[in-house]
């Protein structure tokens, strides 16, 4: 398979888009600011995937390649690729003349560090995206040549600046990469260089002139700002204080409102397709009392995901309708299974439990259990409380239970102390990447967060999942994700509720900083102000 | 002996009692927050989405949470007698520049709002004494009432509605225009322009305590004898109100400025976080969330500090304000 021909292609649509961009002549100068909730802890992306880091990571740090809406890659630090006809070789021809933002010059050898001594070792997904490069060579400054020990179609949809950014070696070789100055002191290839950060407002980051994309960035300036309260964040983008909000920083209810009530305040539901953010209940398949599957069933089908989604959620969203989000419908992965009904159908469902024997006690309850639900804000409480009722209708009592978020990843991924938990995980731009972590047997990892906390393991599953990995032709993948997406569909020890959709609200002053795949964690390098 | 020389010994006696009170509170805040259930490396392993075993581990064994709970403490002990207060994780930074980067704006706002507060509160509370019982009085009562029965976060907010989005007047949250950078003194006069909401939000409430305490306080020192002996001695009720009646009736109200220096560092975590603004009330909130114990135990050691060392200047304070309290 040559991708040589499709990049090409895409650099003749880059550099006419490029030509047809000029034409409206973008205005140069001016700063963004723009909101960042909640504070990142470092500026270490290479270690930790924390999306406040990805907020602001991308605008200092490029990746090998980029993504269009479609999901094809777009050419950056990588003038091209090259794949191997058996898969195992992948080989990158690097751009000449980027430098890094200290001035040395950007090489194959950091292609090479990058991926081998800290994506590999370090990054919480790197060592699965890269789990088959065994080595890398660098025959010269600007080729880098990745050997897999088998072919992994996945790894080149991990390659932007957000998953897999590309790091300097001179700052990080020799030193422990977890504890390195760099953290906090990034130093990229990116369209804008690190100036500060001020803990508890914003971090500040200037244009780097010497960017390798000719007459980009247009803003001479980015500031992403701290607002720790929600009801000031949306006091600050109604002034005009701060132009661009992602990932909820201002909620659905004040977006929604801003939208109708200002002219120049825009909303987007873009820019989160290579997340692919689904909520969902994982179970404890080992005890408690949710171990039978047609409970679970049960529940998956009681539940009126459209009705969460359009009261809760302010319609922002698509009910689930298997274990793989529908964003993976693109590359003919995702199928539509039983058990999914948008509606709920308590009827349905009652008639399973019926059939599987849970008789209703005289105040006709079936079974009681403890709900917890991931403390990340009041929709997922109100989310909780909907189930709870519905639950409650089908003869399963459950008691709510929201703590802290230490609390909570240690009661659900160390002690398995959990029966029923409402979450959300990143499906990401790949099932190998986002979605294996949650059903395969070596995945059952104590103490590791969002991976199967369910403890569910099926050796038919297994088998699937490493196909999955490594068989490139795309036909008998999707072959081999229809039978995944059955084996789930059936035993459920995860119910997918609905693909969440975040919004994006903006400024209209604010142009050319939405619309890409990857949103709110893009490089910003053709955002400009009107 | 004189009085300095008094007071220099006085203080100094005070300084050494304080430091095993700050040391019990470190040791007892040091085991109170290991009560709570996860680590640091839970959260920021939590954060980063999936981490392997190994690898918190590994994390574990550096930060030093492997090790049993009185090594810990009496590593972080060792630290904090040498005056070095550790290093946060979370942050990569040590815990020492990460406090003082955010003490200045809270001693910013403290200061301005202990002002604000103590000056209008004595000012109102004395106006409502001398109009005892008028309509002034009833005002003064019921304006008090409201600004300390309404919550901090809501009066908050309707300024920014107010002062801000409809009128605009003043920014609606931050410490400094982050679109333009300012420098030198235009950079003074940007930080006061987004000082004025928080400090009217934060003073408002501790306002009416001062007039209502003031007022209690002016009325009680008016039924005293000396007043009666004044009066009867022909001193103008002006002298008898400003010079003899004004200065006792300050006592309590400095007492309460005082215990509240302590508060005003913790109290103001919602005006912090209604308004961006960066003090250490919501460096504590956030350390705490994060199970970063290194800084927050920081906070506390400088928090228990402050208020020793505040509680020691007030009591210096009463020997000026009332030359019958002496310092031995």
């Amino acid at each position: 398979m040559k991708l040589t021909k499709i990049m090409k292609g895409v650099l003749a649509a880059a550099s006419i888009a490029v030509v047809g961009s000029f034409a409206q002549a973008q205005q140069a100068g001016g700063s963004l600011v723009f909101l960042v909730q909640p504070e990142p802890p470092t500026m270490a992306g290479y270690v930790s995937t924390s999306g406040p880091i990805g907020l602001l990571g991308p605008k200092i740090y490029d990746g090998l390649v980029d993504y269009d809406n479609d999901g094809k890659m777009v050419p950056m630090l990588a003038e091209s690729v090259d794949v191997s006809p058996d898969g195992k070789t992948i080989t990158f021809n690097l751009r000449k003349g980027v430098t890094w933002h200290d001035g040395e010059a950007f090489t194959s050898e950091d292609v090479q560090f990058t991926i081998m001594d800290v994506l590999k070792k370090v990054h919480p997904r790197g060592p699965n995206s890269f789990k088959e490069v065994s080595s890398i060579d660098t025959p010269d400054a600007h080729t880098a040549v990745f050997n897999l020990d088998n072919p992994a179609p996945y790894m080149l949809r991990a390659l932007s600046s957000y998953e897999s950014p590309m790091v300097p070696k001179h700052h990080l070789e020799g030193q422990d990469v977890k504890t390195a100055k760099l953290a906090n002191n990034p130093i990229g290839t990116g369209p804008f260089k690190f100036v500060e950060w001020k803990k508890g407002q914003y971090m500040r980051l200037d244009k780097n002139e010497n960017y390798w994309r000719e007459g980009r960035p247009y803003l001479d300036r980015i500031v992403g700002r701290f607002v720790p309260d929600a009801s000031t964040r949306a006091a600050a983008m109604e002034k005009g204080e701060v132009l661009y909000a992602a990932y909820n920083a201002v909620s659905n209810v004040e977006a929604v409102r801003l939208n109708k009530e200002k002219d120049n305040i825009g909303l987007t539901t873009d820019g989160y397709s290579m997340i692919n953010p689904m909520a969902l209940l994982e179970f404890n398949t080992k005890e408690g009392p949710f171990t039978d599957a047609a409970v679970r069933r049960a529940i998956s089908t009681a539940i009126d995901r459209q009705y969460m989604i359009d009261t809760i959620f302010f319609g922002y969203g698509k009910p689930a309708t298997s274990a793989l989000s529908s964003n993976f419908s693109a590359t003919g992965l995702h199928a539509k299974m039983p058990n999914y009904p948008a509606n709920g159908d308590v009827a349905a469902a009652n008639k399973i439990l019926d059939d599987a024997g849970y008789a209703r006690d005289g105040n006709g309850v079936r079974m009681k259990g403890m709900f917890d639900l991931i403390p990340y804000g009041e929709d997922w409480k109100r989310g909780g409380q909907y189930i709870q009722q519905v639950l409650g209708e089908i003869g399963i009592q459950v008691e709510l239970r929201y703590e802290d978020v230490p609390t909570w990843l240690k009661r659900v991924y160390h002690n398995y102390d959990f029966e029923m938990n409402l979450n959300y995980f990143y499906q990401l731009s790949d099932p190998v990447l986002g979605v294996h972590r949650h059903y395969g047997t070596n995945m059952i990892r104590k103490g590791t967060h969002f991976v199967n906390s369910s403890r569910y393991s099926n050796p038919e599953l297994d088998a699937l999942l490493s196909a999955g990995m490594t068989t490139p032709d795309a036909t008998k993948r999707a072959g081999i994700y229809l039978d995944i997406q059955k084996i789930l569909a059936n035993d459920m020890p995860v119910v997918n509720l609905f693909e969440l959709e975040f919004l994006v609200v903006y400024n209209t002053k604010l142009k050319g900083a939405y619309g890409s795949a990857m949103g709110a964690y893009a490089s910003f390098g053709d955002a400009y102000l009107d | 002996m004189n009085r300095s020389s008094k007071i220099i010994r006085y203080v100094s006696r005070r300084l050494i009692q304080g430091i095993p009170i700050i040391l019990a509170i470190v040791v007892l805040n040091f085991f109170l927050l290991n009560l709570a259930e996860g680590d640091a490396v839970d959260v920021l392993a939590g954060e980063a989405g999936s981490a392997t075993p190994e690898y918190m581990e590994e994390m574990r064994k550096k930060f030093g949470l492997d090790k049993p709970l009185p090594v810990q403490l009496a590593v972080y002990l060792k630290n904090v007698i040498q005056l070095d207060l550790g290093y946060s994780f979370r942050h990569d930074m040590q815990v020492t520049e990460l406090i003082i980067d955010r003490f200045w704006p809270t001693l910013i706002l403290m200061v301005s709002t202990i002002l604000l507060a103590v000056g209008f509160g004595v000012l109102l509370g004395l106006f409502a004494a001398i109009n005892l019982n008028t309509w002034k009085d009833s005002m003064v009562s019921v304006f008090a009432l409201i600004t300390y029965a309404t919550p901090l976060f809501w009066v908050g907010l309707m300024m920014i509605i107010l002062f801000s989005i409809k009128n605009d007047w003043f920014p609606t949250s931050g410490m400094e225009n982050s679109a333009m950078f300012y420098e030198g003194f235009e950079r003074v006069k940007d930080i006061a322009h987004h000082l004025v909401l928080p400090t009217i939000t934060l003073s408002l409430f501790y306002l009416a305590l001062y007039t209502r305490m003031m007022r209690a306080s002016m009325l009680e020192q008016y039924g005293q004898d000396y007043v009666i002996t004044a009066r009867a001695k022909g001193v103008s009720e002006r002298r008898i109100t400003f010079v003899h009646v004004l200065r006792n009736a300050l006592l309590p109200v400095v007492t309460m400025a005082g215990v509240q220096v302590g508060a005003l560092i913790g109290g103001s975590v919602i005006v912090e976080s209604v308004f961006a603004w960066p003090g250490l009330g919501m460096l504590a909130f956030e350390s705490l969330f994060a199970r970063d114990l290194n800084l927050l135990l920081g906070i506390f050691l400088l928090s228990s500090a402050l208020v020793v060392a505040v509680n020691l200047v007030v009591d210096v304070i009463y020997c000026f304000l009332d030359p019958r309290i002496e310092v031995n």
